[in-house]
Formats: C-alpha cells, sequence, structure tokens
C-alpha cells in the first residue's frame, strides 16, 4: 500500500512539471504565433492600421493581373469568394505557385502597406491539390 | 452500364443493414446461431463492392466520358497508369476506394485463424460495428458521393488530371494512407465487441497484426506525401504544418500511442479502458482526417461551410464516441492492475504513449484553432507553422531521448548492462561535441540529432550484448522501426534549420554560388510531346573547380492546364543535396533560378523504407505467440 502511494506521488508530480513546461510553451505559442484570418470583406471591414499581419483568404480577379517577369512576382486584385464587389490590390514578390490564375483561390499572408493601402503580401499560397478539385478552366 | 454499379452499391448497403440488424437481434437474445448468414452475407457485399470499384476502373480504361467522375479527372492523352490510378483522384473514387479496403479487410478476417479463436458472443458484437461502419460507407457512396454519376451527353474529351497528381508520389500516397485508415477498423470493432463481452482472448493480440500493418502503411503515406512535396511543389520542403497534412499526422500519433499503451496491456490485464479507448480514438481521427481535408471547414473560414460530406462524417464520428463512451463507462467493468512505478519501462512506455497523445491534441488543436477561436473573436484567429515548431518540436526531442535510454530499462525497473549504458551516455555527449563543433548550433537540432545518431548506436550496442535479441524476429521488428525513426530524426533535425536558399536570375553563360557549389547556367532546351511542351534550362555544376554533374530543372506547359508547371530537378546526395527549382524564364532565355541545398534530407526517406520493411518483421504467427506468452513481453521498446 505504502508503495503504491509513493510513486503515486511521483506520478504526480511528473506531471505537474510535464504540465507546467508544456503549458508555458503552449501559452507562448498561442500568443506570438497567432494570426488572423480574413476573408477580403472582413479585412476590408477592420481598420487598416490592425492589419500588419493577417492571413487573408480570397480569389483572384479576371482583370488587373500584372506578372512581374523581371523580379519574380504578381500585381492583381483579390475579390471576396462570396461578393465579387470587394476588392483588396496586392503585390507578391516572389515564387508564383504553377496553380496560381484568374479564378483560383489563394490564401495570402502579409499586411497593408499603410501608405497606399495596397496588401503587401509576403507569401502567396494556392489551395493545396489535395482538394483534388478540378480547376474551373474556360475555354 | 451506370446503373449496375450503383445498384451493387445499393445492394450493398442493404445488405450490410440486415446484416447488423440480425447481429443486433442475436446480441439481444445472447445467441450467436445466425453467424454463419452474416459472414456469408459480408463476402456477399465483398463482391458487390467490388464489381462496383471494377466498373469505375473500366470506365477509366476505356476513356468513358460519360461518367462525370471520369470525364473530370482523366483525359484522351492520359496515361494509362494515370489514368487508372485517377481512381482516386477525386472525393468519390477515394471515398468509393477507402470502402472496398474496409470490406476486403473485413472479409479477410473471415478467414483469419485468429477470427475463429473469438467466442460466439464477441464475434456476433463484432460484426454490429464493422457492419456499422461499412454501411455508413455505403449510405456515403449511395447519397452523397456517388462516383456513378452521368453527363449527357458524353463529352468528347475529360477535363484532365492537374499536373501536380501526375507524380508516383500521388499516386502511393492516397492508396497507402486509406489502406491505414481502413486497417485500423478491424481493431476499433474487435476492441469495442471484446470489452462488452468479456472476451478471454486478448483483443491487442488478435488484432495485433491489423494494427501494426495500419500504422506502417500509415506512415509511409504520410511521409510519401511529404516526399512528394519537397519534388512536386518546388517550395523546397516537406512539411508545412498544413491542415491537409496534419489531418493524416493525428491519426498516426494517437495509434502510435496505442502501440506503446498496448505493450503494457498486453496479457497483464492493466490499462483496459486506455487502450479500447486509444483504438476507437484512431479510427474516429482518421474519419475527423477525412472531415477536415473534405468539408472546408478550416480553409473556408465558414464552419460546416458546403455540408456535402462534412455533416454526415460529422454525425458519425460523433455517434461512434458516444457509443464508445457507453460501453466503457457504463459497460461491464473489467479489473485492471496497478502500474509499476515511473522508472521502469513500463512507466516509460506510459509516459511515451502521453507524449504522443499531447502532441496529437496540440496539432488538432492548433488545426482547429480558427474554429475554436470563434468562440470569443469576431474573426477568426490561425496559427502559423511556427507555433507548431515551438510547441511540437521540443516534445519531440523529449520522445528521441526517451527512445535512447528506454531499451536499457528493466520492465519491472532498474537498469539492464549499466556498463553498456554509461558507454551509451559517452557517445551521445560525444556525438553532441562534434556537431557543435561542425557547427550544429540550435539547440534542438543538436540535441535531436544527436539523440538520432545515438539510438542507432544505442540499438547496435543492445543488440551486441543481449544475444536473446537476435534470434527473435519480432524483436528485430520493433529495433528495426525505431532504427527507421532514429534516421528520421537526424534527417528532420539538420535539414529543417540548415538549408540554404538562394535566388538568382541568370543569362547563359552566368554562374551563381551557393555554399561551396558554383552553379552556371549553360542553355535553354525545348521539345515537345503531345501532352505538353517542355522548358528545361541546363545547369552545369561545380564543385571547388570540379564538375561534379548537371542539373535540369523545368517548366512544362501542358495542352490541358493554362498555368505552366514546375519540375524541380535535385542531385541526390547522403548528405548534402542540390535542388534546383526554375522559377521563370523570359523570350531572351533569362532564367530566374532558385537554388538551395538540403543537408541530410534523404535520412527522412531512408528511415521511411527502413520502418514500411522491417516493420513488418513484427508481425506475429499464432505459433511463435504461444512460446513468447510465458515471457517478457516483446520489448518494443520506446
Amino acid at each position: 500500500m505504502q508503495k503504491k502511494k509513493s510513486s503515486r506521488t511521483v506520478y504526480a508530480v511528473a506531471l505537474v512539471l510535464f504540465l507546467a513546461g508544456f503549458g508555458t510553451l503552449l501559452m507562448a505559442g498561442l500568443k506570438q504565433n497567432s494570426i488572423y484570418f480574413l476573408n477580403v470583406s472582413e479585412a476590408l471591414a477592420m481598420p487598416a492600421e490592425n492589419i500588419q499581419q493577417i492571413r487573408l483568404f480570397g480569389t483572384v480577379a479576371e482583370e488587373g493581373l500584372v506578372y512581374d517577369p523581371q523580379h519574380m512576382g504578381v500585381q492583381f486584385l483579390l475579390e471576396d469568394s462570396d461578393d465579387a464587389s470587394q476588392r483588396i490590390a496586392v503585390q507578391y514578390r516572389g515564387v508564383v505557385p504553377d496553380l496560381f490564375q484568374p479564378g483560383a483561390e489563394v490564401i495570402l499572408e502579409g499586411g497593408y502597406l499603410v501608405q497606399d493601402g495596397v496588401f503587401n503580401a509576403k507569401t502567396l499560397m494556392t489551395k493545396c491539390p489535395s482538394k483534388y478539385e478540378a480547376e474551373n478552366r474556360s475555354g | 452500364m451506370h446503373i449496375i454499379p450503383y445498384f451493387s452499391l445499393l445492394a450493398a448497403l442493404i445488405l450490410s443493414l440486415l446484416a447488423a440488424a440480425a447481429c443486433l437481434h442475436q446480441a439481444w437474445e445472447g445467441r450467436s446461431r445466425w453467424l454463419p448468414w452474416v459472414e456469408n452475407a459480408q463476402i456477399v457485399v465483398c463482391t458487390l463492392v467490388t464489381i462496383s470499384s471494377f466498373f469505375l476502373l473500366w470506365a477509366f480504361y476505356v476513356k468513358d466520358f460519360s461518367l462525370l467522375y471520369v470525364s473530370r479527372y482523366s483525359d484522351l492523352t492520359l496515361p494509362l497508369f494515370y489514368r487508372l490510378t485517377a481512381f482516386w483522384a477525386g472525393q468519390a473514387g477515394s471515398m468509393l476506394f477507402w470502402a472496398w479496403l474496409v470490406v476486403v479487410c473485413g472479409t479477410i478476417f473471415l478467414f483469419t485463424k485468429r477470427y475463429h479463436l473469438l467466442g460466439a458472443q464477441s464475434r456476433v458484437f463484432f460484426w454490429i460495428f464493422f457492419l456499422g461502419v461499412q454501411s455508413f460507407f455505403m449510405y456515403l457512396l449511395t447519397g452523397h458521393q456517388n462516383p456513378f454519376l452521368e453527363i449527357s451527353p458524353a463529352p468528347l474529351d475529360g477535363q484532365g488530371l492537374n499536373p501536380l497528381l501526375q507524380h508516383p508520389g500521388m499516386i502511393i500516397h492516397p492508396p497507402t494512407l486509406f489502406i491505414g485508415y481502413a486497417g485500423f477498423t478491424i481493431p476499433a470493432c474487435l476492441a469495442l465487441a471484446c470489452w462488452i463481452t468479456g472476451e478471454k482472448h486478448s483483443w491487442i493480440e488478435i488484432a495485433h497484426n491489423w494494427t501494426l500493418t495500419a500504422w506502417i502503411f500509415l506512415a509511409a503515406g504520410i511521409i510519401i506525401g511529404g516526399w512528394w512535396a519537397y519534388l512536386e511543389l518546388g517550395w523546397g520542403g516537406y512539411w508545412a504544418w498544413d491542415p491537409v497534412e496534419n489531418a493524416s499526422l493525428i491519426p498516426w500519433l494517437s495509434s502510435t500511442a496505442f502501440l506503446h499503451t498496448a505493450i503494457v496491456g498486453q496479457g497483464r490485464k492493466a490499462l483496459g479502458k486506455t487502450n479500447v479507448l486509444l483504438m476507437v480514438l484512431t479510427l474516429v481521427l482518421c474519419f475527423m482526417a477525412t472531415y477536415l481535408v473534405r468539408s472546408g471547414v478550416i480553409d473556408s473560414l465558414h464552419a460546416f461551410g458546403d455540408g456535402g460530406v462534412g455533416n454526415p462524417l460529422m454525425f458519425f464520428m460523433m455517434f461512434i464516441m458516444v457509443v464508445t463512451a457507453l460501453v466503457l463507462f457504463f459497460g461491464p467493468s473489467r479489473d485492471d492492475r496497478p502500474l509499476s512505478g515511473l522508472g521502469s519501462r513500463q512507466g516509460l512506455l506510459v509516459i511515451t504513449a502521453w507524449i504522443f497523445l499531447t502532441l496529437g491534441l496540440v496539432v488538432l488543436m492548433g488545426t482547429f484553432w480558427p474554429v475554436i477561436s470563434k468562440l470569443w473573436t469576431e474573426s477568426p484567429l490561425g496559427l502559423d507553422a511556427g507555433f507548431y515548431n515551438r510547441v511540437t518540436l521540443p516534445l519531440f526531442v523529449v520522445v528521441g531521448a526517451l527512445l535512447v535510454i528506454c531499451p536499457w530499462i528493466q520492465w519491472r525497473g532498474g537498469v539492464r548492462f549499466g556498463k553498456g549504458l554509461a558507454v551509451l551516455a559517452g557517445i551521445w555527449l560525444a556525438l553532441g561535441v562534434v556537431l557543435w563543433i561542425n557547427g550544429i548550433r540550435m539547440p534542438l537540432a543538436v540535441v535531436g540529432a544527436s539523440a538520432g545518431l545515438a539510438m542507432v548506436a544505442s540499438l547496435v550496442l543492445l543488440f551486441i550484448l543481449d544475444p536473446s535479441l537476435r534470434r527473435r524476429r519480432t524483436a528485430w521488428g520493433a529495433h528495426g522501426v525505431h532504427l527507421g525513426i532514429a534516421l528520421m530524426f537526424l534527417g528532420v533535425a539538420i535539414s529543417g534549420p540548415y538549408k540554404v536558399e538562394v535566388d538568382a536570375v541568370l543569362a547563359p553563360g552566368e554562374s551563381m554560388v551557393i555554399q561551396d557549389f558554383t552553379v552556371t547556367y549553360l542553355e535553354m532546351e525545348t521539345w515537345s510531346t503531345p501532352a505538353m511542351t517542355v522548358y528545361a534550362a541546363r545547369l552545369e555544376i561545380a564543385r571547388d573547380g570540379q564538375v561534379i554533374g548537371e542539373l535540369a530543372p523545368q517548366r512544362r506547359v501542358y495542352r490541358t492546364w493554362d498555368r505552366p508547371h514546375t519540375k524541380v530537378d535535385t542531385r541526390f546526395s547522403l548528405g548534402v543535396e542540390l535542388y534546383a527549382t526554375l522559377l521563370g524564364f523570359t523570350q531572351e532565355d533569362i532564367i530566374s533560378l532558385r537554388m538551395s541545398t538540403q543537408p541530410l534530407v534523404n535520412w527522412i526517406w531512408i528511415g521511411c523504407i527502413i520502418i514500411c520493411v522491417v516493420g513488418f518483421f513484427a508481425v506475429r504467427t499464432l505459433k511463435g505467440r504461444a512460446r513468447d506468452v510465458d515471457t517478457e513481453p516483446d520489448p518494443a521498446t520506446s
């Protein structure tokens, strides 16, 4: 009986220590690595200075698409996937993924350039192909 | 033509439901007279679903574009191999494939010796649960996810398969995952059935080979997915903590936890409820994975977005959990023996399992954070990859350290081969120092990589010191899996933090330098096939002035796809692998190129191959089991 009790105490102490260390990690992670997930209309409704680091979801508009072959990048208009009248101008420098095209659903990370209201995307992701959805190709 | 496969599925649904009802009736009466009838029904269902699956495969083979599914995922120019494997390129097809695997698993299990070890009542209960799961699949396939919808008039050509999916990795990845998912159905149903009936044979033992096989396939599927991302997506990594990746990792973590508690639970009546719960949880998490990937709950930002397959899956998962809770907490009670202390191997196994469960919980929570945070914020908050790295990597490193030490701890506490362990500690420390001298200075990377190498040393030492291990095939299996894990540790710990990336814009004849490699751009080559036009940049690689080879990253323009598609090229190396991506090129053949070095990345894939091959050595035979039962349990250490 005595032995059982002592081993239980050891378990409890170990668990408390583990939880304390792990809890600290988790809290720090939740605090520092969380970013807003917004669609275009939600982002437009937010004050621009709040948007320094967000993940933005939307659809690439048909017009206003300019590729920049010299510097590897693209400028385009991102429209809300449900309401095409809501738009944000986006500039992105970096590798343009293969599935990027007008009508593609994309996920951007970045923030507003405060002076001119253009969204500066640090990363540009197209929806993962494991969605297995065939592209809506015109023609 | 399309009536037959659809009605086969419908008949399979009705038959599964009837057989399940028959089992319920028998269980209620406490009889088992109808068992032969139920078993035959299962064989008929298997035949029916096989017929349907074969029809779909045949439709792809003969390019029957009147089937909506066939026209969406193939076209006239698609090679035969990709045409057949387009079977699981879409949602309905992959559901059918998964369902077919579940049905086949159940039918195979019928004919195994272990099935006949079970008491009649346990079999009746097993079929209640199993046929329930099977019926759910048939219900999906005949309703939400019907792969046999027709288009009229039939198009002359299909829409083609996304070029990203035209890669061997993407062909093997879904089926391996699905074999894993399907394989867990048997142990989960067995766990519930045997808990209810108080079966005298250990269900863990009866399901052991199923659990092991499913676990190996799931692990392989996840890693092949990573390998595919590395070679096909061109961003120079293999794991991004994307919801889609996390989805399949979560059941793997819970099943890994189960594998370790199972060792404790086997034969000794300990952790009974825990084991049942973990096994059922693993099955539920497989459905959860599909739910995450398919329902759009995460990336559409609107919970329960498109209905589709999401809601039925959600209800089904809840239903399984409610049933399990009822069975475990209101069902019969079984007595459990207390565990030995923390310092014993038993204790360490339990700790390991807890860490894996914690990891699973973190990944699950992180993935669902946009949904969870909706409770208190207007706009959902998500977590980036940094969160997962920060929280999970330290835990993985703890697992690594446990894996070095654990094999040296006795089952009931105390150390085996004290001298060996002392030598090992020295080796581990020395490895850390060597890494430090070689510029590996990040704490997690040093500990992780040295733990990986120390595991290898640990296993080798153990096999030298303990001849009895060398004689047991299952020990080779268990330790072999850990050897694979050790190599993966090494690969992940070094390749992640020490990757170097350089972008450059080059005209023909110009060079760039990355670490000690010089890359010279020779020329642009172009050729065409019926399906695509290929643009390849020829690069000459030199190291210290010596030419060591060529790379030719490509951009491909497919006939059925608007945007060009990147084909990366790599220079295979067990040390530092070179990785080239052609980002773009101009009319004047000026290319924008991204070169990166990937140190030790290939050890991840090598580790995976070892896990998959050697893992099967841990498969048990009934004969071998009878001999092992009285001795110490398999030291499937971790």
